[in-house]
């Protein structure tokens, strides 16, 4: 790539000029930074003062609990104002700069090119006063954070910052034509997925999860009653009682109103009750995904999906924290899955790969879960199947497979049984076919590996090919000017 | 012979040097661990337990220097057109396929009993952690020259990633 953010075969002389922006964070960011912390010194020194059945220490006199509480407040205003003076976010039509810290100057310059996607979070004390985070993902580590900006501003940045991303000129807006407050969704939006929040909550409640949580209480109270220790049957429901609330409550306001939608710049999640996150799902970097189903959900027709992102190691995975998620899918009908499963792969339809169930011999070495194996694979991707009662696919694309692993351990190989694994850039989903046929792995071996030399056409290109002008250049250009496509290709559709 | 674990390809073992290298490793290391417990469990506890104690290390050391040479035996490593064939294991035995088009980059690294025995061991590093293609104790030159080779045919056949 050269330093021109113009894809192939667009002018450059035709670009519009850029606006020049300086952003400072909204003024009250350093309220809604403290107050957590101030919150937490409260708790944590107030906690000192509680009763605590060995003679609570006396309350200090009034005044001093308030000059404390006013000393901490001017302190961490300082602070606060202080931080917020330096920080400036620098966006232009050549770079994209935050500086921060006032004793330690720190200056981030990313470049617009290698912006793989662009997150905006609402964590509950931002989200009462309108505020929002932008969170700049480069594929590294660690996420560079802008924080806070109007929700309004956040949007248009975003959206700004995308279009500069895939390489285009864009006219930096200041506002954004999102309407709701609640789905960041524009009028021109498709939405694919939308998950209700009574679906979210029968989920919920039928999951696997709720359920281990009753059979724990359940356990507890058997044993208090079997010692004749009436005391127990309290000490149990109370925390699973909570514990059942919490978990609930988590999966619901975390997923609540989650929308898969699709823009002209790419594929977008919105989700969250209390706090609210949009964040940019890039395609192109799925390396694999799984569904999941608990026992309950096989009756309902309910799935999960879970996925892996290149980059997104240390994203949460489950629902109770804010922020971005590797969850594809909270909890949607078949139909919804597929939908949700072609947004991200269009070329591979999962249910058309035909699976074959593992051998009657293989459930010496699995005896559970044995009946339920299957693996098998199309063009596009590799599928298999395993467990018992929470029932899962792991799907892998070829041309996201790293390297494939046959193994067999001595009983297997007494079986005439075989392990293969599917290794991909991640570690969450570790894709693998277990108990399957050594002959079968054999026969195929070689047609597996062609598939990952020669994936053909990436499972993430839509069906229509897009006939730009660029993609005719891609077709006529050699083999040099296509990896150099392709590196583009990559960054422009991880939006 | 063509079977799950060596399909037809043009297969190279490691050199004989390399289990004497495996030895000495098995030695080194089993010898030290076990004198480090058995000193601990005797002044801790009981020299009866720690004269059990050696008897279990220095089993395993006998253990493991009786299989180096079968585990060298079984190593083998196939360079085909597009993909690097690794295979190992004796009881659990275990074949690993890496295209050259997904390999990031190539580490030979040589430790000291290595270096005394003029071997080195090449690393393939692919984005997948997972994929662990190690080939150890290769003579030095022939160290180098697969390396250059990997390199060469993965900047061919460079696949996206």
């Amino acid at each position: 790539m050269t330093a021109d953010p113009g894809p192939v075969g667009f002018p450059p002389d035709a670009l519009p000029p850029a606006a020049k922006l300086t952003e400072r964070p909204h003024p009250l960011t350093p309220f809604i930074r403290g107050w957590v912390v101030l919150l937490a010194v409260v708790i944590s020194i107030g906690r000192e003062f509680l009763p605590n059945g060995e003679g609570s220490r006396p309350l200090p006199p009034l005044e001093i609990i308030f000059a404390v509480v006013a000393a901490l407040a001017v302190a961490a205003g300082v602070a606060g104002y202080i931080s917020w003076r330096f920080t400036r976010f620098i966006i232009d039509a050549d770079e994209l700069r935050v500086d921060t810290g006032a004793i330690f100057r720190r200056s981030i310059r990313i470049a617009f090119d290698k912006v793989q996607s662009i997150d905006v979070v609402q964590p509950f004390a931002a989200r009462m006063f309108g505020l929002a985070e932008l969170q700049i993902d480069i594929g590294s580590h660690e996420r560079s954070k802008l924080r806070y900006l109007q929700l309004g501003r956040a949007y248009a940045l975003r959206d700004y910052l995308l279009a500069r991303a895939r390489g285009y000129q864009a006219e930096a807006a200041t506002t954004t034509r999102s309407v709701s407050l609640l789905t960041d969704l524009h009028e021109t939006d498709e939405v694919l997925v939308q998950v209700l929040p009574q679906t979210l909550l029968l989920a919920a409640v039928t999951s696997h999860e709720f359920w281990g949580i009753v059979l724990g209480g359940l356990v507890f109270v058997t044993v208090g009653l079997a010692i004749g220790q009436w005391w127990v049957l309290l000490a149990a429901a109370v925390p699973t009682i909570s514990g059942l609330f919490g978990f609930v409550s988590r999966r619901v306001t975390g997923q609540f109103n989650y929308t898969l939608s699709r823009r002209e710049h790419g594929l977008r999640i919105a989700r969250g009750l209390t706090s609210l996150t949009s964040q940019s799902l890039p395609a192109r970097r799925v390396q694999a995904a799984q569904l999941s189903q608990s026992p309950l959900w096989r009756l309902l027709g309910l799935y999960r999906i879970d996925i892996e992102v290149i980059g997104w190691g240390a994203v949460t995975d489950n629902e109770d924290k804010s922020g971005v998620s590797t969850i594809l899918l909270p909890a949607g009908s078949l139909a919804q899955v597929q939908v949700a499963l072609a947004a991200i792969w269009p070329r591979a339809d999962f249910t058309a790969v035909e699976l074959s169930p593992a051998p009657l011999r293989a459930r010496w070495l699995h005896p559970f879960s044995g009946p339920f194996l299957r693996w098998g694979h199309d063009q596009y991707l590799v599928v298999s199947r395993h467990g018992w009662l929470v029932r899962r696919w792991q799907l892998v694309p070829h041309a996201r497979i790293q390297s494939v692993r046959v193994t067999q351990g001595l009983l297997s190989r007494r079986l005439g049984l075989a392990d293969l694994e599917f290794h991909t850039a991640g570690m969450r989903i570790a894709a693998h076919a277990s108990g399957v046929e050594a002959g079968v792995v054999l026969e195929r071996q070689t047609e597996l590996m062609a598939l990952l030399h020669h994936p053909g056409p990436d499972v993430s290109e839509p069906f229509p090919p897009p006939t730009s002008d660029w993609s005719e250049a891609r077709a006529q250009a050699g083999p040099e000017a296509l990896r150099a496509d392709q590196a583009e290709a990559t960054i422009s559709s991880t939006e | 012979m063509t079977d799950l674990f060596t399909p037809a390809a043009d297969w190279q073992r490691l050199p004989d040097r390399y289990v004497t290298v495996r030895w000495l490793g098995a030695l080194a290391y089993n010898l030290v661990t076990t004198l480090v417990g058995v000193l601990a469990v005797g002044f801790l506890f009981d020299w009866g337990w720690a004269g059990a104690l050696a008897l279990v290390g220095l089993a395993w050391t006998g253990w493991r220097v009786i299989r180096a040479g079968r585990w060298v035996r079984s190593f083998g490593y196939a360079e085909r057109d597009e993909d690097l064939l690794i295979t190992h294991g004796l009881w659990n035995k275990r074949l690993t396929a890496i295209p050259y088009g997904r390999m990031l980059s190539v580490n030979v690294e040589s430790g000291p009993i290595d270096r005394a025995w003029g071997l080195a061991r090449v690393e393939l590093v692919t984005a997948s952690v997972q994929s662990a293609g190690h080939i150890p104790g290769l003579q030095q030159a022939d160290a180098a020259a697969l390396r250059d080779r990997l390199i060469a045919a993965g900047e061919a056949q460079a696949l996206p990633l």
